[in-house]
């Protein structure tokens, strides 16, 4: 079994976000690694290890940082990793999906896996997009992937507990929000043996220049207005009531 | 006494019985020698001196359970006072003519009075030992004291389940009775010439058996031939611990006590039980099986399945089954299906209470970290919440999932600049710490710290977002990768630095940054903010003017100040200077019990029901305080960030709110000094 | 090219999620500003299409369309984009809306405005408000070409704005279902045993101030009324008033629904770790400085007892 992984490399969103002009001022955030990726990961590794085969990690280096989470991934039980160098923190999904579609093209996946999604997935996730780019079919919302020969069950995951089935023929994108078990935790000595012993293989981007000329445009960007306390709701205890019912009728909650 | 054939049945018995022991030692010494290197000790030859010294006096016992430990003081006298006496008994069968009952008159020129005393004190201790034995016997098999059974949901050897400790003290037990009895008699049959007064139990026995030439062969076989067989049995039964606990004892750790042994670069941690190092073989046939290490873990106080002693008994029955028996294999058995359930390891605190009370020196709670180090490795699936904290660790350098950059909001907030130790000169550079740097519960106290310090004139600084979390607890989970990259994180902030010395408001950080990071070349005189704020106070740079005699206080030793560093003074001096009504816990300074968030725990995602240690410890501090007036405002008193989170929590859970405060104790020093939150105060987001 | 308005709807079970009239509601506002039509799409059988209130419903109506199948969803999509030329194309940013208008948009070349909070007209182009990175940051996109992909979060607009009636255009599916790769096998229905909180779209949530087991029933005659789930904080299930399955918090369930209502919980890290990406967080407290009150988004410095029975009978 041939998985390949795509995962993102994002700007973490523990901190406060800095804005600069009308997009995150890239040069004084932390990447981190998009925290479904982890899942699809982890689902990957499963399937590996219950059915043999490889599964190789790629993405795109946006600031010349993806390696920590690269060898990570080998920490994690991936076989190869691969980034794209293309030195572009803003290149949105669409391009990032280009990249790594024409990337993955020549690897013979059966299966492709990428987060379900990412916080910075303004212009759509890349998981449907690199289906739509190599011409698979795509089902996201994926709680669990059973591979079995030529094709695999793919469990997707619908709002309050419900669910369906799918029988998926390979070759398939699947957008992973999570892996069967917890995603697997890598000692920090592992990542650092891995960092010193393994090749990340290296690739420029490439076969973007349809996607640059019908960009999302964003006008601008800034932290919604929040007063960091709630809005009181003031009144005797039945006006509070009232207003709350009123509150929630008006949000369509009631 | 003994004829020839006698004399030669016992020469044979007594070569074979060295052989059989010679062996049981060897066997022992190999399997010792099999585990991985310790740290190196230094001055081996005083320090077994030193707790030859200290068995002696049978000084270390005393640390708990007072009345037992004073019988077993009496045990160990009695035993040693038989070493002779067995010697004496073999001279007496093999040279003839050296008897010693009426003061050895019958032996040309002995010195009647030394014999005489000699005998008496045989006397007096051979009653005293039956007397003893007969305790622990009752104690084990009648009384059935608790404190020497284990949890149901504890691992087990099969063996110790069915009871073989039990079957080994009762063995070594009717041994001890049989073989004094014996030897009492065999003067008793002797004493041709009526009562010896220097012999009043031997005279007593005398008075009911008479005197008998057989009886005397009859005595001294039983006697003196016993041992033959009991001293090659001892070698191979918990009873080890007679001959190993001293040299336990001697070869004891000598780092800090707050200092980890460094994990081996490959296999890190142990699998298997020759992994540990071999000091920590040598603990299990040091072991007593004494329980006394279970008495004060808090985790087998919350009924989780951890048992400090069960770990060490279940090592020792391994090995005995692996060399002794026929299941060398047995010793291919992960520890984590042997001697302690992985359920076990993570709920251990490394509060270190286990270590400090136990008589001979053993370090369960050093296995435990080994063993976690290894199921890291090797990919064990960890409690959720422990790797959130981990995973934040490594990507934000805090465990709560906080950006870097937020670390030093709440200096930012102060109505003072608070200095950046990075990038000017500090004298004292204050390492924060997570909780007290991002736990809004926290903050205000964080706050008034820096008050105190700022009004006392110290020149300090923080380190801002350079600053990561120090490791105490990664490494005690067993992280040591994720713990070495925030030792150099934390050096490299600390190069960019310049300070006289560290202070610390988190008793986890003081640990490691004054014991571990040593390790990494990063030697810091650092301190706890008690210290410094006892020095600022006696200093006169910060004056006490309310006295705060309304309160009634008592104060919770945390762990890694007191154990682990001795820090007791400081704050209890505090407290004193403040002026409050002071009341002390029974279970104070080295014997405070764990608030249950060390080691990890307070990172568990999952939580245990049953009476939480910290729960328990309230109620402690309240039947400390009794019921009497309450006119006084009763506070319970903390110097740990995490203790405040803690403790809260337990007054509240408890049902205690309104009965009892938890403050830290800056705030008493902030109220006493009279500096108040300004009114003006930003409000943190 | 036409200027109509494609709003995608989504059904399960016979029903259309709410999202479907939010959508179509407001892309009737913004049909009538550029000048086309708000056409309601529904897809696959088992469903009457005539609830809404579009200017016209073109109603796929294909059995073997009625589960959600993200392949034969995404094509019945295109081929009707293509045949229609719409100015903007609308779905739900939900887990079937996701799994189709990414695709969409790498297919089509058109671009994709996700996580939409809001959509207006501005001088005759489309700009769409969405939330980025989280809710940390709210971005202004205006979506460049002939077409443009709007996906809408739940919750954003009004419900009652795209309620109604239409009565629809019926087309068969384009799609040969014996081509596709992907298969629907089964639904899989909610686990049995007590109710899965992180399923529950609203937590009615209470803390100790609720004072004790006889006073839960309030609470959960609270959550029937609004049809939400009660759940708590730790102290309540540590004292067994409500089982170890309904606690919110970082050692118990960490939950996001639409509505969370929180009834004498004072907000401690350890609870707000478990809730605080909750869409709405109402809290009722009787102390004015809460740590709740900082993370709330409605809060009401009041008794919990009083303005639950209040509710109850207003609801
Ligand atoms: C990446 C990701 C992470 C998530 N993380 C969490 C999480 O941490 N915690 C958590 O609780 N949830 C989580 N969810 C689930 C999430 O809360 C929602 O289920 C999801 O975001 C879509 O919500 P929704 O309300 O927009 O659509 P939903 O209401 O979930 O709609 C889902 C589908 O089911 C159908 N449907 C559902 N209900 C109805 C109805 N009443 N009538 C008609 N049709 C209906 C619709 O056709 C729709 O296509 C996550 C989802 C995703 C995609
Ligand atoms: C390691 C650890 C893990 C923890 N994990 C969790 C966890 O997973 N989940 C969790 O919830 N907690 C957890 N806690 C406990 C947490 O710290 C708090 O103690 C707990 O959340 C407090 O619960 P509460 O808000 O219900 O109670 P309280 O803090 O006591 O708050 C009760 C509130 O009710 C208000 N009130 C009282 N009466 C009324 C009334 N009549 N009307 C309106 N308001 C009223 C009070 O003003 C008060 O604010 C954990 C703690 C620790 C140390
Ligand atoms: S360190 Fe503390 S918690 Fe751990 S085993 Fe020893 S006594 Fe128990
Ligand atoms: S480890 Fe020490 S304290 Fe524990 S049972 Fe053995 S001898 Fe006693």
């Amino acid at each position: 079994m041939n998985i390949v992984v795509a995962i993102k490399h994002i700007p973490s969103i523990a901190d406060d976000l800095p804005v600069k002009g009308n997009n995150v001022d890239f040069d004084s955030v932390d990447f981190v690694l998009n925290e479904w990726d982890e899942h699809s990961i982890e689902q990957a590794v499963l399937i590996k290890e219950s059915v043999g085969g490889t599964v190789t990690v790629i993405g795109v280096d946006l600031i010349g940082e993806l390696d920590n989470a690269l060898h990570l991934a080998l920490a994690k039980g991936a076989d190869k990793v691969v980034k794209i160098t293309a030195d572009d923190p803003a290149a949105d999904s669409h391009m990032q999906a280009k990249w790594l579609s024409e990337a993955i093209k020549g690897m013979g996946a059966n299966m492709v896996f990428a987060g379900v999604q990412a916080s910075n997935d303004l212009d759509g996730q890349i998981g449907p997009m690199i289906a739509a780019y190599l011409d698979m079919p795509y089902i996201g919302g994926v709680s669990s992937v059973e591979a079995n020969g030529d094709s695999a069950t793919v469990n997707k995951e619908f709002a309050g507990g419900a669910g369906a089935k799918y029988a998926v023929s390979m070759p398939f994108v699947a957008g992973v929000q999570s892996a069967p078990k917890p995603p697997r935790y890598a000692p920090v000595s592992k990542v650092r043996q891995m960092a010193q012993s393994a090749t990340v293989e290296k690739v420029a981007p490439s076969g973007d220049a349809d996607v640059r000329e019908r960009p999302l445009r964003i006008l601008k960007m800034a932290p919604p207005v929040v007063t960091g306390h709630a809005e009181m709701i003031e009144g005797s205890s039945k006006e509070v009531a009232a207003k709350i019912v009123e509150l929630l009728k008006s949000k369509g909650l009631a | 006494m003994l004829t020839t054939i006698e004399k030669i049945i016992f020469i044979v018995l007594a070569i074979t019985a060295a052989g059989f022991t010679f062996h049981g030692f060897k066997t022992i010494i190999d399997s010792i020698r099999k585990g991985r290197p310790a740290p190196e000790l230094k001055n081996i030859p005083a320090s077994l001196l030193n707790a030859g010294v200290k068995v002696l006096f049978q000084q270390t016992i005393f640390k708990a359970r007072k009345v037992l430990s004073a019988i077993h003081m009496g045990l160990f006298f009695g035993l040693i006072t038989y070493a002779i006496v067995n010697l004496m008994d073999v001279l007496e069968g093999l040279v003839p003519g050296f008897d010693l009952v009426y003061g050895g008159k019958h032996i040309p020129n002995a010195p009647t009075g030394l014999v005489n005393a000699f005998n008496l004190i045989a006397d007096v201790m051979s009653m005293f030992l039956l007397i003893a034995i007969t305790v622990f016997l009752v104690r084990r098999f009648i009384v059935k004291d608790k404190a020497l059974t284990y949890r149901d949901n504890v691992l087990l050897n099969p063996k110790v389940k069915a009871g073989g400790q039990a079957r080994d003290s009762l063995t070594v037990g009717v041994f001890v009775i049989m073989h004094v009895v014996a030897h009492v008699l065999s003067q008793a049959y002797r004493l041709t010439e009526g009562a010896d007064p220097f012999m009043p139990f031997a005279s007593f026995l005398n008075s009911i058996f008479g005197v008998s030439e057989t009886g005397v062969h009859v005595a001294w076989w039983v006697s003196i031939g016993w041992v033959m067989f009991i001293v090659p049995y001892l070698s191979r039964s918990k009873h080890t611990h007679f001959f190993m606990s001293p040299i336990n004892l001697g070869l004891a750790k000598q780092n800090p006590r707050g200092q980890l042994d460094t994990p081996a670069k490959v296999d890190p941690g142990a699998k298997f039980l020759h992994d540990l190092s071999w000091k920590r073989v040598l603990d299990s046939y040091a072991c007593v099986q004494c329980n006394r290490c279970q008495d004060v873990c808090p985790a087998n106080f919350y009924g989780r399945p951890l048992s400090p002693s069960a770990l060490e008994v279940n090592k020792r029955y391994l090995l005995k089954e692996a060399t002794f028996g026929s299941h060398p294999d047995r010793l291919l058995v992960p520890l984590t299906e042997s001697v302690i359930s992985p359920e076990a390891v993570w709920s251990c605190t490394t509060c270190y209470a286990c270590v400090r009370v136990c008589p001979v020196g053993n370090e369960p709670m050093a296995d435990i970290v080994d063993i976690r180090r290894r199921m890291l490795i090797d990919g064990y699936e960890i409690d959720s919440g422990v790797q959130n904290a981990l995973q934040s660790l490594a990507t934000n350098g805090n465990w709560m999932s906080k950006g870097k950059r937020l670390r030093g909001r709440w200096a930012k907030e102060m109505e003072f600049p608070v200095k950046n130790a990075t990038e000017e000169p500090v004298e004292h550079l204050w390492f924060v710490g997570d909780t007290a740097s991002f736990d809004e519960r926290v903050i205000p106290n964080t706050k008034m710290v820096a008050r105190l310090f700022n009004q006392g004139g110290l020149d300090f600084g923080i380190m801002y977002q350079n600053e990561s979390n120090s490791g105490n607890d990664v490494r005690r989970v067993g992280e040591e990768g994720l713990f070495e990259q925030l030792v150099e994180q934390n050096m490299a902030a600390f190069g960019k630095a310049q300070f006289k010395q560290i202070v610390t408001t988190d008793p986890h950080s003081f640990n490691t940054l004054k014991n571990e990071y040593p390790q990494f070349g990063g030697t810091f005189e650092v301190k706890h903010y008690t210290v410094t704020l006892l020095k600022l106070i006696e200093e006169g740079k910060l004056t006490i003017k309310n006295k705060l005699s309304n309160y009634k206080v008592t104060f919770h030793d945390p762990c890694y100040l007191g154990r682990y560093n001795g820090g007791f003074t400081a704050p209890r001096k505090l407290l004193e200077l403040l002026g409050v009504e002071f009341h002390e816990m029974p279970r104070n300074c080295e014997n405070s019990f764990c608030c249950g968030a060390g080691g990890g725990q307070i990172w568990m995602g999952k939580v245990a029901p049953g009476e939480r240690p910290a729960e328990n410890r309230i109620k402690e501090a309240l039947t400390t305080f009794g019921e009497g007036s309450n006119a006084k405002t009763q506070l319970f008193i903390v110097t740990c960030p995490k203790d405040m989170i803690m403790y809260s929590d337990a007054v509240k859970t408890t049902g205690n709110e309104g009965k009892i405060e938890v403050r830290d104790i800056i705030q008493l020093v902030a109220e006493a000094v009279g500096i108040e939150e300004p009114i003006h105060a930003p409000v943190a987001a | 090219m036409s200027n109509d308005i494609l709003v995608i709807t989504e059904h399960m079970d016979g029903k259309f999620s709410d999202v479907s009239f939010e959508m179509v509601g407001k892309a009737k506002e913004l049909a009538s500003a550029l000048g086309g039509q708000a056409v309601a799409v529904v897809v696959g059988g088992g469903v009457s299409s005539n609830v809404f209130a579009s200017d016209s419903t073109i109603h796929i109506d294909d059995a073997a369309l009625s589960n959600f199948n993200p392949e034969a969803y995404g094509k019945v999509i295109e081929a009707l984009v293509k045949e229609k030329s719409p100015k903007v194309v609308m779905f739900g940013w939900t887990v079937t809306g996701m799994d189709v208008a990414a695709w969409l948009s790498a297919r089509t070349g058109a671009p994709l405005a996700a996580y939409a909070k809001d959509v207006r007209v501005e001088g005759g182009s489309l700009v769409v408000s969405s939330q980025a990175y989280g809710g940390k940051l709210m971005a202004e996109v205006a979506p460049e070409g002939d077409m443009a992909i709007v996906a809408c979060l739940a919750g954003s607009f009004p419900v009652e704005a795209g309620q109604g009636s239409t009565a629809g255009t019926t087309m068969a599916s384009p799609v040969d279902a014996g081509s596709l790769k992907v298969k629907f096998v089964e639904a899989i229905k909610p686990a049995g045993g007590d109710v899965d909180i992180t399923a529950q779209a609203k937590l009615v949530s209470i803390g100790r101030g609720i004072g004790g087991k006889e006073n839960v029933e309030l609470a959960e005659e609270l959550a029937k009324a609004l049809g939400a789930t009660v759940s708590a904080s730790r102290p309540v299930v540590d004292a067994g008033w409500l089982p170890r399955t309904r606690q919110v918090g970082k050692s118990g369930l960490k939950v996001k629904p639409k509505l969370y209502l929180m009834l004498g919980i004072s907000g401690a890290p350890e609870h707000l770790e478990g809730m605080k990406s909750a869409e709405l967080i109402i809290a009722v407290n009787t102390d004015k400085k809460a740590p709740i009150f900082n993370v709330a988004h409605y809060g009401a410095t009041a008794d919990l007892f009083e303005v639950a029975e209040a509710m109850l009978e207003l609801l």
